[in-house]
Formats: structure tokens, C-alpha cells, sequence
């Protein structure tokens, strides 16, 4: 089982040390004439401490459990992803299209008749976009 | 007599057919979010800010504004009939769904209507004679009080919207970490781009801003299986004498205490609300009846949370800085449409500051339309089922992401947030603070730089400075409250534990 606490240091640490170090590649100057690194490392370094605390804290404080449901999630991500591709290699139609079958799934229920409704709905909503807002939609 | 011309300029502008329209849109929408479980106001001016690039400047700031504050008169209709809370109606839920357990649903809708509208209107005269004024106190502040100012609102707000310090202050530092990418505006240096070149110009606000919270919001959503039950009981409007009588002084009490909390930095309505219910608790007639389906328990949380969401514009408007993650939005809003708030913005925009103000009048009667007389049409709402509302929600997070720059990378970003932002959601970190940390990150490090070139690199003189050195006496007296509050809570768990075990 995850420790909430201990998995919340451990990941700010790591953002910590992600911008920190990336930091330290650019000119730091001093305070009186700071570069562009300076004020990411003193953020960084404020992170860092802020994840050591949490890290510590997590010794001393019951762990409460931490768990991840990746399947819904995964679903909703590979949806917005998928929309983005069709949209890209097809059209957007395409991609509304993948986009209300594909997330639907990781509803409760899953009707065919309903997401083409939907469907249709979004797409004459997009059509209203593209024409009377004028927005840059490839829907065709 | 300057005030009630200006009042009057503004409603000039505020009353034309264009503006009105934006108006009661925003008011529509915001209601409709509010009563809506799952969309908060703050998705969905993110959901809608791409949008207002073909809306003129006053409409789309209307508009916005409109959906900030109806959403506070609609989150109550929710939480009254069905125990279906936002952040900012936790409280209506108390009283408001113990008068639906005893069949005053339309009394207690009817209050917090009423009560809103009192408080929206309190709040106006508070907005429109206060802001001036702290807007000429804003031309007083140098780049050390900013800085320092910054810093109070980041501990303020980190700490009310997460409930631990260091969770929010965590959060507020990757905010600020993530707007720092892209190109230095100082040295042209590209800064944690990857060398993408999408990057360059930095991570769009409303990527994270959808991501973070439409997209997230959704699949916490999703992950609880929410079934919601419509509301169908009867709802019977208008009160007795007696009982219209009640809710008055607690919205006057209400409004006075939303107003001043709202301009606090890190106040707000979800403070707001809990500091009027324990007003009413204290100080009301009948307060033995408070938590058991009072008429106060409704009607002062009600007004203290609409005056609340109207004050915090003040800070916004009147110094540039946001005090809670919507506003921070609302700021981009500003931005995107060329405004910076700020002292200055009162007087080179005054028509664009004085018509949102009479907005928000003009709104405030839309709203008591909206939620008293025709609020039985809107628990129709709660018919329409999830699994027909997020596909349409992906939709527009989709669109809007993709309208700013017709580009398609930036659902990719979105997306990424958006698992960024479950994944936040899953470790208990409140992505509220992020977003202010976002906003204001640039903002802050172009005040501390300038700051110390200033003072040669001399950090004493931020201490030496009176506005800086105050808040900065603030944040201390702030830091040392928390050490204190959680070694005693240390020292009180022991015995305890002590006495739990033979």
C-alpha cells in the first residue's frame, strides 16, 4: 500500500530537482544582478525543502492509503489524444466522433444510440463555432 | 457625488443591448454551472475564456463576471434541494437541506435568493466606493511591497483552499515553476522548453487551467460513479410576514461579513460562508434553531458567500492582484483582452471598470429572477444524466484548447495537465494554488529582480520599507501560528494515544 504523505514528499523533491537542475545550466548571477537560473533555484530549493518536510513527516504521522484507477482516467486521456490525431490526419469530425465513443466508455453505462445523439449534437455545435463565431475548426 | 456619476457613467455603458445580453449569459450560464455538481465556476471560465476572443473587451468581462457570481446563487439550489455541495454552498447544505427535510424547500430557496441579492448589493457600494481608494494605495507600491504582497496572498490562499500550509505552498511553487517556462523576458534565454518550440512562448494558461481542473474534475467524477437523484418534491415560494422578517437582518449581517472577508487576500465565499453561519450561530435571534433548519442558517451564509464573490474583484482591480484561483483567472481574462489590472486601470479604463461594476447590479436582479421566481425550472437540470454532460464537457475542452492558437499540440499539453491534474487530485494536493502560482509566478520574479537591483541585493530592504515590512510581519506572525497550532495539536494527540493504548 502508498503512503499519501511519503509519495507527495518523494514527488515534490523530484519537480524540485527536474527545475533545479535545469536550472543551474543557465546563468545564475547574484542577487544584486540576477540571471535567469536565480529565481528557479530559489524556488526549487523552497520545493525541496517543503518535499523533505513531507518525507519527514511521513515517519512520525500515520500513513493514509493512497490508490490510482487508471482505467478511467486512461480512457478519458486516449480520448482527448485520439481527438487530437483524427483531427490532425483526418478531419474533426472524425475526431468528435472517436472522442464521444472512446470516453463514453468510461461512463456507467455505454448506449450506441445515445453517443451517436451526442455526437450530432457536438458536431452541429461545432458547425454553429466555425460559422457564426468563426473559429478555425477542420471539420470537413 | 463622484461616485454616483461615476455609477451613473457606468450604467451608461453597462444598459446597452450588447452589454446587457453578455450579462444575462454569464448570469444563465453561471447559474447553470452552480447548480451543475462537478463544474465549478473556475472550469468553466477557463471551459469559456477562449471564446471571448471574438467578444468585445466590457461584453466578455461581463459575461465572465456574470458566471463567477451566478454560480454562487446556483450552487445553493443544489446543495438546499438535494445536499449536492460546492466548495462555496458546504454551508447551505446545514440548514438549507434540513428546511427540504421539513418541506420548506421553497422558503429556504426563497431566502437564499433573497439573501444573495442583499448581499451582491452591499457588496457594489463596497466595490464601487473602496476601490478607488485602494486603487490610489496601489500607486504607493514599490516592487518590494508587491513581492511582498504576492507572498502574503500565496500563504493566504494556500492555506484556506487546502487546509495545510505546506500542501498549498507546495502547490503554489509548481505553479510559479511552470509559469517561468519559456523565454526569460530579461535575458531572451529559453527557460525548461525542452527545445519544443511550442514552448517557447510558455505553457498556455488555459492548458493547465482545463486540464487541471474541466478534465480532472471529470474523471474524479467518473472514479465516484456519481448518481444524482432529481429533486420532485413540492416547492411552495413566498414566506409568511413573520418569516420575511427573519431573513433580513441575517443577510444584513451576512453581507457586511462577506464583504470585508472578500477583500482579504486568500478570502473569498468558501470562507466567507463559514465565518457568517458562526456569525449567525453566535449572534442571531434564534439561535438555538441554527443547525436544525433555521431561516439564518440559510440566509446569512447566502449573502456573506454573493457579497464575497463580488468584493474579491477589489484587489484584482484595484492593486493587479488576484487574491483566489477564479480571480487569478479572471486576471488572465484581463490580460488576454490587453488590460492590465491594476491602480492605473481604474482611471485609463474607467468606462470598462464602471460598467462591470453596474454589471453586477444590473446581473444581481437577473439573478433574483432567475433563482426565486423560476427556480423550479432550473432543478429540471438535475435530469440530465453524466454520461451525456462529460463527453460534451471533453468537447469543449478540446475546442477551447484548440481555438488560441489553431493549434493541436496544445490538447496534447491539455491532456498531460489533465492527468497531471488526477494524479494531484489522487495525492490530496489541491491544484487551486497552482494556478495562482501560475499566474502571478512571472509577475513575481520580474518584482523580486527588480526589487534587489534596486537595493544592490540587500534583502533587509524589504524588512525596512513599511508596506513590505507589514506584510511581511503578517506572513511571519502567519508561519508562526501554524508551528505553534501543530505542536499543540502534537502535544493534544499523545495522551491520547497515551490512553488508547492498557
Amino acid at each position: 500500500m502508498l503512503n499519501s504523505l511519503l509519495l507527495r514528499g518523494l514527488f515534490l523533491i523530484c519537480v524540485s530537482a527536474v527545475f533545479g537542475l535545469s536550472a543551474l545550466d543557465y546563468k545564475i548571477g547574484h542577487f544584486s544582478k540576477a540571471g535567469p537560473g536565480l529565481f528557479p533555484v530559489v524556488i526549487s530549493g523552497m520545493l525541496f525543502l517543503i518535499g523533505l518536510a513531507m518525507v519527514i513527516q511521513s515517519r512520525f504521522i500515520q500513513a493514509t492509503p493512497l490508490s490510482f484507477k487508471f482505467k478511467k482516467v486512461g480512457l478519458v486521456i486516449l480520448s482527448l489524444c485520439g481527438f487530437a490525431v483524427l483531427s490532425a490526419q483526418l478531419n474533426m469530425t472524425a475526431g468528435i466522433f472517436f472522442l464521444v465513443f472512446c470516453s463514453s466508455l468510461a461512463g456507467q453505462s455505454y448506449s450506441l444510440v445515445r453517443n451517436l445523439k451526442i455526437f450530432m449534437g457536438l458536431w452541429l455545435i461545432a458547425y454553429a463555432f466555425k460559422h457564426f463565431l468563426s473559429l478555425n475548426l477542420p471539420l470537413i | 457625488m463622484d461616485i454616483l456619476n461615476n455609477l451613473a457613467f457606468g450604467f451608461e455603458h453597462a444598459l446597452t443591448l450588447q452589454n446587457l445580453m453578455y450579462c444575462a449569459i454569464g448570469c444563465v450560464v453561471g447559474t447553470f454551472i452552480g447548480l451543475l455538481p462537478g463544474l465549478g465556476p473556475l472550469s468553466t471560465i477557463s471551459l469559456l475564456l477562449p471564446l471571448t476572443y471574438s467578444i468585445p473587451t466590457d461584453g466578455s468581462l461581463i459575461m465572465l463576471a456574470g458566471i463567477y457570481y451566478g454560480a454562487q446563487y446556483g450552487d445553493s439550489v443544489s446543495a438546499i434541494t438535494m445536499k449536492i455541495p460546492h466548495a462555496s454552498s458546504i454551508v447551505a447544505c446545514i440548514d438549507g437541506y434540513q428546511m427540504t427535510l421539513k418541506g420548506k424547500t421553497g422558503l429556504a430557496l426563497f431566502a437564499a435568493g433573497i439573501s444573495s441579492f442583499i448581499g451582491g448589493t452591499v457588496a457594489i457600494v463596497v466595490l464601487a466606493t473602496l476601490s478607488p481608494v485602494l486603487g490610489q494605495l496601489g500607486l504607493k507600491f514599490g516592487p518590494h511591497d508587491y513581492c511582498a504582497l504576492m507572498l502574503l496572498g500565496f500563504f493566504c490562499v494556500s492555506f484556506v483552499t487546502t487546509g495545510s500550509l505546506l500542501n498549498g505552498l507546495a502547490m503554489t511553487l509548481i505553479g510559479v515553476l511552470l509559469g517561468l517556462v519559456g523565454t526569460d523576458v530579461n535575458s531572451g534565454v529559453s527557460r525548461f522548453t525542452m527545445d519544443l518550440p511550442f514552448l517557447m512562448d510558455g505553457i498556455g494558461l488555459i492548458s493547465i487551467a482545463l486540464g487541471c481542473f474541466g478534465i480532472a474534475e471529470i474523471i474524479k467524477n467518473l472514479d465516484e460513479n456519481q448518481e444524482i437523484t432529481p429533486f420532485n418534491g413540492e416547492i411552495k415560494l413566498m414566506p409568511t410576514w413573520p418569516e420575511f422578517k427573519r431573513i433580513i437582518p441575517s443577510a444584513l449581517r451576512g453581507s457586511a461579513i462577506g464583504s470585508l472577508l472578500g477583500v482579504l487576500p486568500g478570502g473569498g465565499p468558501v470562507i466567507a460562508q463559514f465565518a457568517a453561519y458562526a456569525a449567525e450561530k453566535r449572534f442571531s435571534k434564534y439561535k438555538d434553531e441554527i443547525g436544525h433548519g433555521a431561516i439564518e442558517g440559510v440566509a446569512g451564509q447566502a449573502a456573506a458567500d454573493e457579497a464575497a464573490a463580488r468584493t474579491s474583484f477589489i484587489p484584482l482591480m484595484s492593486l493587479g492582484i488576484p487574491e483566489n484561483a477564479v480571480m487569478a483567472l479572471m486576471m488572465a481574462a484581463f490580460i488576454v483582452k490587453g488590460i492590465q489590472p491594476g491602480p492605473d486601470m481604474i482611471t485609463t479604463h474607467a468606462d470598462l471598470f464602471w460598467s462591470l461594476v453596474a454589471s453586477m447590479w444590473i446581473g444581481n436582479c437577473f439573478l433574483v429572477i432567475l433563482n426565486v421566481p423560476l427556480v423550479r425550472y432550473w432543478l429540471s437540470v438535475f435530469k440530465i444524466p453524466f454520461g451525456v454532460l462529460f463527453p460534451s464537457i471533453l468537447f469543449f475542452c478540446c475546442i477551447g484548447t484548440f481555438s488560441i492558437n489553431n493549434n493541436l499540440n496544445d490538447i496534447y499539453l491539455t491532456a498531460a495537465f489533465g492527468l497531471m491534474g488526477y494524479l494531484f487530485m489522487r495525492m490530496g494536493l489541491e491544484a487551486a494554488p497552482l494556478m495562482l502560482g501560475f499566474i502571478l509566478g512571472p509577475m513575481l520574479e520580474e518584482y523580486f529582480r527588480r526589487a534587489l537591483t534596486i537595493s544592490r541585493g540587500d534583502f533587509s530592504a524589504f524588512l525596512y520599507r513599511p508596506i513590505s515590512g507589514t506584510l511581511l510581519a503578517l506572513i511571519a506572525v502567519f508561519i508562526l501560528w501554524q508551528v505553534i497550532a501543530f505542536f499543540a495539536s502534537q502535544r493534544r494527540r499523545k495522551p491520547s494515544a497515551a490512553t488508547a493504548q492498557p
